[in-house]
This record gives structure tokens, sequence and C-alpha cells, in this order.
């Protein structure tokens, strides 16, 4: 604050502090004159409402001096006063200081005991668990829902049926909270409809679902010559690029031929976020534990 | 001072009312006054820049849908807020921001910093439709903003007045906003917007920076 206004404030303050303690020393001298009726004579309406003449009660009195002496000792320890920073040396920035600090001092310790552990290891201890659930809720719920299971609308997978896309161990699910995971499925409505059509059908039947055997045998060529470079030959995926299992019954974006010929012909972007500026490290160790934990609980419980 | 005096202030409303007047303003004039000149002072921060075409026209649809009434974009210095939302809110941070977006109405969560922490994704299918992605919010849903394309006829305009209220934007700035602004659905305006907020218009902390800050 700069003086100019730190003076400004000071003599507000004193003048308004100033106007009320005058009262407190005037008042209880102050001579009223009081007609033989016991009013002060001024008079409203033409006399029916008359100003009478009580003194004050003295709870009344101490307690508006009390809020005046609270003024005053607020202003000496807090800021307040124009620029002046009161006796305590108090800022909101440096409180928030102190609480990080307490806060911290409770923390550590247990962050420090579960960051030697392993992922894996930590994934079986109940206060990792509870703090990994509120990171959980608090950060990844919004894409992979509360539960856990994913939302298809957006391509974020479910986390508790022990599929990966990018490895399931401790250090490669850190590494996609961390880093974050771009999964980019190319459009290849390029190949024209009907291949789209017929790539479908080969898809699904991948997965041993009900499909067109003729329609999927014209697709095989492609298949094997354009998707295998990515999802491999037997159609298994690649972990090292998270190119997605396609012979199991788990899907991404829906396992509908609709939602098969839809992610063929205009391809899908998924995208998990980069944790790594948002969270310490030992957070993103602790929530890749309760991830880890989401697809293990029955080992978990019988460790 | 006699009675008299006092009687002489009650007896005429006029002077009452001027006194009673002084009075009142007194906290005002301390608490008020001072900071809204001392915010004139205040100069951005080196990596402050203002809002390019695309994202000025997010943030005009942000605040046309009355996004502020539930949202702010104030983290308060708590320690509850920061290790939620990042680090603290700091109005060299806001100075491009006409009307600022602060503010402590919070029916959804603060998103002062929310650029970056969902998928463009997810940013599109929440507005379009809160409850596909988010089952308990009580978000309305914004399905026009997906069909309207942004009107980008009046933007230059728009970048007109607040260079005039001191925005550096340049003359080839303001020329080639209508341009940038061809073929931008408001949804992706919007979208582009909040996925700058606290990334593209606020400090970019290194990483592990802002975490350390809580």
């Amino acid at each position: 604050m700069s003086s100019g206004w730190s003076l400004w404030v000071m003599a507000l303050v004193v003048i308004n502090m100033g106007v009320i303690f005058f009262l407190f020393l005037w008042a209880p001298h102050a001579r009223v004159p009081i007609l033989p009726d016991g009013t002060t004579g001024h008079s409203w309406a033409h006399g029916e409402i008359r100003e009478g003449m009580h003194r004050l009660p003295l709870w009344w009195i101490l307690g508006s001096f009390a809020m005046f002496i609270s003024a005053f000792t607020y202003l000496t320890l807090f800021p307040g006063f124009g620029g002046n920073h009161g006796l305590l040396q108090w800022t909101a920035h440096g409180e928030l200081a102190k609480n990080v600090e307490q806060n911290k001092a409770r923390l550590d310790p247990l962050l420090a005991r579960l960051t030697a552990m392993s992922v894996e290891q930590a994934a079986a201890d109940p206060q990792a668990l509870h703090l990994g659930e509120r990171l959980f809720v608090d950060n990844c719920a919004a894409c992979h829902g509360r539960n856990a299971h994913g939302n298809p609308l957006l391509g974020a997978p479910n986390l508790t049926d022990d599929d990966w896309l990018y490895g399931g161990s401790g250090e490669a699910i850190k590494t996609s909270i961390h880093d974050g995971r771009n999964g980019v499925m190319p459009p290849w409505n390029a190949l024209g409809e009907e291949t789209v059509k017929n790539l479908a059908q080969y898809v699904l039947g991948l997965s041993g679902q009900p499909h067109d055997a003729t329609m999927a045998a014209k697709a095989e060529e492609t298949f094997k010559g354009t998707c295998s470079a990515c999802h491999g030959a037997d159609g298994k995926g690649n972990q090292g690029i998270g190119a997605p299992n396609l012979t199991d019954k788990i899907w991404l974006y829906g396992g509908s031929q609709a939602a098969i010929e839809e992610t063929i012909r205009n391809g899908r972007q998924g995208q998990m976020p980069t944790w790594s500026a948002r969270l310490p490290d030992a957070d993103i160790h602790v929530l890749a534990a309760y991830v880890y934990h989401l697809s293990h609980r029955g080992e978990t419980a019988a460790q | 001072m006699a009675y008299r005096h006092f009687e002489a202030i009650e007896k005429r409303t006029w002077l009452l009312g001027i006194l009673t007047f002084i009075m009142v303003s007194l906290g005002g004039l301390a608490e008020v006054a001072p900071l809204f000149f001392q915010a004139l002072a205040v100069k951005p921060a080196d990596n402050i820049k203002p809002y390019d075409p695309v994202h000025l026209a997010g943030r005009d649809i942000y605040v046309r849908e009355g996004c502020y009434l539930c949202h702010s974009q104030m983290i308060r210095s708590l320690r509850f807020e920061t290790q939620r939302y990042g680090h603290y809110s700091t109005a060299e941070e806001s100075v491009y921001d006409r009307p600022f977006q602060w503010g402590s109405k919070r029916t959804g969560p603060d998103i002062a910093r929310v650029g970056g922490k969902y998928s463009d994704a997810w940013q599109r299918q929440h507005l379009l439709d809160p409850r596909s992605v988010a089952p308990d919010s009580n978000m309305p849903a914004y399905p026009w903003l997906a069909k309207a394309g942004v009107d980008g006829k009046d933007i230059a305009a728009r970048m007109r007045v607040l260079r005039r209220l001191g925005h550096p934007y340049s003359d080839a700035d303001i020329d080639g906003a209508e341009k940038a602004l061809e073929g931008v659905s408001e949804l992706d305006a919007l979208v582009t917007y909040l996925q700058g907020l606290g990334v593209v218009n606020g400090p970019q902390p290194a990483p592990g920076e802002a975490a350390k800050a809580q």
C-alpha cells in the first residue's frame, strides 16, 4: 500500500474511533435539559409524540466499550491500520504457508513410507488406498468414473478389469499417469465404405461375436496388411503403442457393429492428460497403487 | 459541545442526512477506495498475453452463457483450495480479463486452472451432456454450442475496444481476427478457452512446481 493511501486509511480510522471515544467521554456528563413533565421538550406530530429521557443501561455502555477495545486490539495485532503490519505480522500467504507445512508434517512420513515400497506393495496398504481413493475421486473420476469402470463416450478405459492398453505393471501405470497417453486410431474412410463395413465384420469375428463370415473374409487381407501394423496379425494389440487387443470382449469405444464401424471410419483420439504438472510424484505413486489395487482386489485381500 | 448542538443536528433533517452519510461512508472509503485505485496499477505478469481471437470468442461465450454464476475463477490462498485447484490466483494473471471472473460463488468447482486437467473430448462431452461423464452433476447441458458457429463479424471491433482499454493488440492481430474464427463452432471456442485457463493465460509452473507450491 502506498504511503498516501496508508495515511488516508489511518486518518479515517482515527476519525471513526475518535468520534466514538469522544462519545464515551462526553455522554456521561452531558447535561440534557428536562422539562417538568419528564420529556426533553422535543415533539413531533403536533405534540402527539414526545421525546422522553432515559440513561443508557450500564450493560449497553460496557458492551459498546468492549467492542471499542476489541477494535483497538485487532488493529494493534493484525494489519488494518493503514500500511501497518500489526504486532503478529500476520499475512494470508503466511497463514497458507504455515498450514501447508503442518499438512506436510502430517503426510510426509506416510508418503515417505509408501514411496519406499513398490506400487504393487503399496496397493495392499490400507493407508495408501485411503489416500489414493481421495486423489482418484478428485482427479480421475471425471473420465474413468467413480467406480473406475471407464466411459466409452471418451474412450476412457475400465481400470478394474486387468486389461491394459499400455501395460498393467505398477511402473507402467505410474508412467501413464505421470506423462499421460495419446491413443490415435487413424480414420480409414479413404478405404471406402464397403471395406470399412467388411473390416467391422472381421473385427467382430476376432472377438468371437456373431458376424457375417463372407464379409469378414473379404476384409482379411486388408486387416493383415494394414490394421496389423498396430493391432498385430492376430489382432491381439500392442502395449508398446497402446493398440488395443481386439480379440477380447473389452471395448474402449463400444463393441457394437455401429461403434466399430464408426471407429474404423473416422478414427479415435484418446487422450489421458499429463499429471506431472498437477500432482507431486509421491501422489502419483499412491494413485498408481490405488489403480493397481482396483484390478487386483482378490489378490491384495489374500496377501 | 453541548446538548443543544445535537439538538441542532436532530432538528435539521438535511444536516442529519449529510453527517450520517459521512459516517456510513468511512468503511467504504477506507476499505474499497484504496483497492479500487491500486487495481489500476496492476501490471500483467511476464507470461500473460491478451486473449487471441478464438480464446476471446470462447470467453465471450463463457460470459454469455453465465458460467460464472456457478464457477469462480479465483483460487483463494487456503490450503484446501491450493491443494485441490493449484496455486492461488493473483491479480497479475487477470489483467486481460474484462469483465474479470473472480468471485466466490461455487455451485460447481473453481476452474481458474482447469486447462489441461481433462482431455478436449471430455470438455466437449461434458458441455453437451454433463451427466454422461459425471452422473451426479447438476450442470445444465449446452447442446446448441455444437451447432452454432462463432459470429466473427464483430470480433475485430471487440478487440479494438480492448486495445483502447490497454490490451496490447497489434493491427495485424485485429485484422486477422475474423479469419481466425472461420469454421470455429461455439463449442470449439469455449473448449479452447477452458483448456487455456491457468495454462496459456496464467503462470506456467515447471512440472511439479504447482504441486510444490501447495
